[in-house]
């Protein structure tokens, strides 16, 4: 029996064994789980991001998407973030305000992703960053200057990774007006903008520095962003007949603003339109190049600007999808480069307060020239002006970043 | 009083183009009673057509008509008879789903095939107008008026002066009275949504040339064309025609004489305003339901 009894008793130590084994295969596996955010891990690092890929801003979104793949495969390549590879999961908001905020719960709640880089533009970012906010995840966007997003109070960003919020992006086009010699300076001006967060904080603070400089508005209208026919808008311009037009436009709506300036037979001495200049051959293509001489636009990125980095990134980008890189582009692969140096400045991903209170306190250097912050996420720094000369897209403003050395004062076709 | 005249004709130049976008889609429903919410993305498909065209081979955008609608009939055939053919009786709820996944499939391989960069097609006439004593009128809006007029006219002698129209008709008015003198509806309902699909071919032609457009731009020109086939009457031809020549005159009375902020709402309290003294639209008619069903 005692044979039998320790026959008995065999198996209860092998189970113990076995128990304590798998205990500790548990707690090693669980060990693992808690390594996997850490910087000693070798998973690749998950940055999850929602992007319009579909809908009205389908066209940044994809152009956006591009750049973030161009970061990610030169992360990659250089060894990676903190040692480990790092992965894109992109979903599609499909340009919608509430898709995007479950797009970013589910980035963080489902897909548990390590970071977030951000959608594009203020009407999407305005509600993704709130998303972030409340999951306690930095936030950086490479569009959504809308100067409400910084007036939140959020400790987790959104940090703009372009050279200035909306409001400002037009400042270095208005001093520039403002010293033209007085024979040569506008009298009156006309506005037509786009109602739109990137938009109208432009065209704003154009207005009220111009109104204070006494040039008077003889034509001042918002247009809805389902407006396709600008015939009659163009043709109100005409009869207003200003010296300058500005016009606050996102892309279509300025290729179409434009075309029917021409129509209506109406070329300003001036023309200042936000956006849509800046998407280089897209806009020729649209306006017909002999209609673009002489425009003036607000851009953050050329691929010609002698920014660190920036001849790699053309390089890398041409190689990959085999034109030079929209400014969408470019602006995104700068959030990837933010959110790089956070990153690598903390050492560690597991602090997501401490790489936004890193990103207070330090400037990067990107592509679009160094970037650094206020407390709110909004940037301090000066908006590139540009303007289409001879067929090209130049910067003229400020004078250190120029691509040209002059700049047209008064259009050619308006004489 | 110039002002007037320029800003109506902006917007009958306007209409008329408006009308042909709408055609197809109230003539689905009249046959049908299916609300074909891919109609905004196969006019952008049209007009990704008509661009290529224009950009590979030189042909005229609005000349491409030839080439587009009866490119747009096969496919229209194509999607009937694969997809819309086998739920016609089933609820119009599953339909409106069927053919919004439609719509997002075709911006999809828009997507594929022409990359998500806005086009324009650029004929030496785009950015140019005729200039009568001040009043401008546009060249390319001009010319896509007249075609839109003239593909509208070939459309209405073929649904009044032919058998099969005749057909179309009849089964608009009523599918078992159709039934009952001999109309083979399955065919019919074929035929008419390839028909419809066609005109959408004709409509790109004309989006290419006067918007910027993209794979995702159906969506705004599906709500327009909706609004449009709802203030005329759903399944009225010239409902559709009334519908659009209104819509397009409020749109520019709006932008000029209210506010531009306005010019997309304003239209849309017209329509509420229609619907509340006539809920069948303009043009639509009332049937009683157990005639109808």
């Amino acid at each position: 029996m005692r044979g039998s009894k320790g026959h008995l008793e065999r198996p209860r130590v092998w189970f113990a064994a076995l128990a304590l084994a798998a205990t500790a295969l548990i707690a090693a596996g669980c060990g693992d789980d808690e390594s996997d955010g850490g910087a000693d891990s070798d998973e690749p690092i998950t940055v999850g991001l929602s992007l319009p890929l579909t809908g009205e801003f389908s066209q940044p979104g994809k152009a956006a998407e591009q750049g973030y793949e161009v970061w990610r495969d030169t992360v990659n390549d250089e060894g990676g973030l903190l040692g480990r590879q790092v992965e894109l999961i992109v979903r599609d908001d499909a340009s919608d305000q509430n898709t995007v905020v479950a797009d970013y719960n589910a980035l963080i709640q489902k897909d548990d992703v390590d970071l977030l880089l951000g959608t594009f533009s203020s009407l999407l970012n305005l509600p993704a960053s709130a998303a972030a906010e409340r999951n306690r995840m930095l936030y950086i966007e490479p569009a959504g200057g809308a100067p409400e997003i910084f007036e939140r109070d959020f400790q987790y960003g959104p940090f703009f990774t372009q050279q200035a919020t909306a409001d400002h992006q037009g400042d270095l086009f208005a001093e520039w007006v403002l010293a033209l010699p007085e024979n040569e300076r506008p009298k009156t001006v006309a506005y037509a903008v786009l109602d739109d967060p990137f938009t109208v904080p432009v065209v704003d603070a154009l207005r009220a520095t111009f109104e204070e400089a006494g040039i008077e508005t003889v034509y001042d209208e918002t247009y809805p962003v389902s407006t396709s026919n600008f015939d009659s808008i163009a043709n109100s311009v005409k009869s207003a007949n200003p010296d300058m037009v500005v016009n606050g436009s996102q892309f279509e709506d300025g290729i179409g603003f434009r075309r029917s300036l021409t129509k209506v037979g109406f070329e300003p001495k001036i023309l200042f339109q936000t956006n849509a200049p800046s998407f280089g051959k897209q806009y020729s293509d649209g306006v017909g190049v002999e209609n673009t001489e002489g425009t003036f636009f607000a851009i953050s990125h050329t691929p010609e600007a002698d920014t660190p980095g920036n001849a790699e990134f053309v390089d890398a980008f041409e190689q990959e999808f085999g034109e030079p890189p929209a400014e969408d582009a470019a602006d995104a692969y700068a959030a990837g480069q933010v959110l790089q140096a956070a990153v690598e400045g903390v050492g560690s991903i597991d602090d997501q307060l401490a790489l936004a209170d890193w990103l207070r306190e330090n400037n990067v250097e990107t592509i679009l020239g160094p970037l650094e912050w206020e407390d709110t996420g909004a940037p301090i720094g000066e908006f590139l002006i540009g303007q289409w000369q001879n067929g090209n897209a130049e910067i003229v403003l400020p004078e250190d970043a120029a691509t040209s050395d002059e700049i047209i004062a008064a259009r050619p076709q308006a004489e | 009083m110039t002002e007037f005249i320029q800003a109506t004709a902006f917007g009958l130049l306007i209409g008329g183009v408006y009308a042909l976008f709408a055609s197809g889609l109230t003539l689905i429903f009249g046959v049908m009673k299916v609300i074909n919410i891919a109609h905004g993305a196969l006019l952008i498909l049209g007009a990704f057509l008509a661009f290529t065209l224009w950009e590979q081979l030189g042909i005229d955008p609005l000349a491409s008509i030839v080439i587009t609608t009866p490119a747009m009939f096969v496919l229209g055939w194509l999607i009937y008879r694969t997809m819309i053919g086998p739920l016609r009786s089933a609820p119009l709820s599953s339909t409106v789903l069927l053919t919004f996944g439609l719509a997002l499939v075709c911006e999809a391989v828009m997507g594929l095939a022409w990359g998500n960069n806005s086009r324009s097609a650029r004929p030496s006439y785009f950015d140019q107008s005729f200039d009568l004593s001040g009043i401008v009128l546009p060249k390319a809006q001009v010319y896509a008026s007249i075609v839109a007029v003239l593909v509208l006219a070939l459309l209405w002698l073929f649904l009044n002066r032919t058998w099969t129209g005749r057909a179309i008709r009849a089964a608009s008015a009523n599918v078992q009275g159709a039934a009952l003198v001999g109309v083979n509806i399955a065919k019919v309902s074929a035929l008419t949504f390839a028909v419809g699909i066609a005109t959408v071919g004709a409509a790109g032609s004309m989006v290419s040339v006067l918007y910027p457009f993209l794979p995702g731009s159906h969506y705004i020109w599906i709500a327009r064309v909706l609004s449009i086939i709802v203030l005329g009457g759903l399944g009225s031809l010239q409902g559709a025609v009334i519908g659009a020549m209104l819509l397009g005159l409020a749109e520019v009375y709006t932008q000029t004489y209210i506010s531009t902020a306005w010019a997309t709402a304003v239209p849309y309290v017209l329509i509420f305003l229609v619907l509340f003294f006539r809920p069948q639209g303009l043009m639509g008619t009332r049937l009683r339901e157990d005639v109808a069903v």
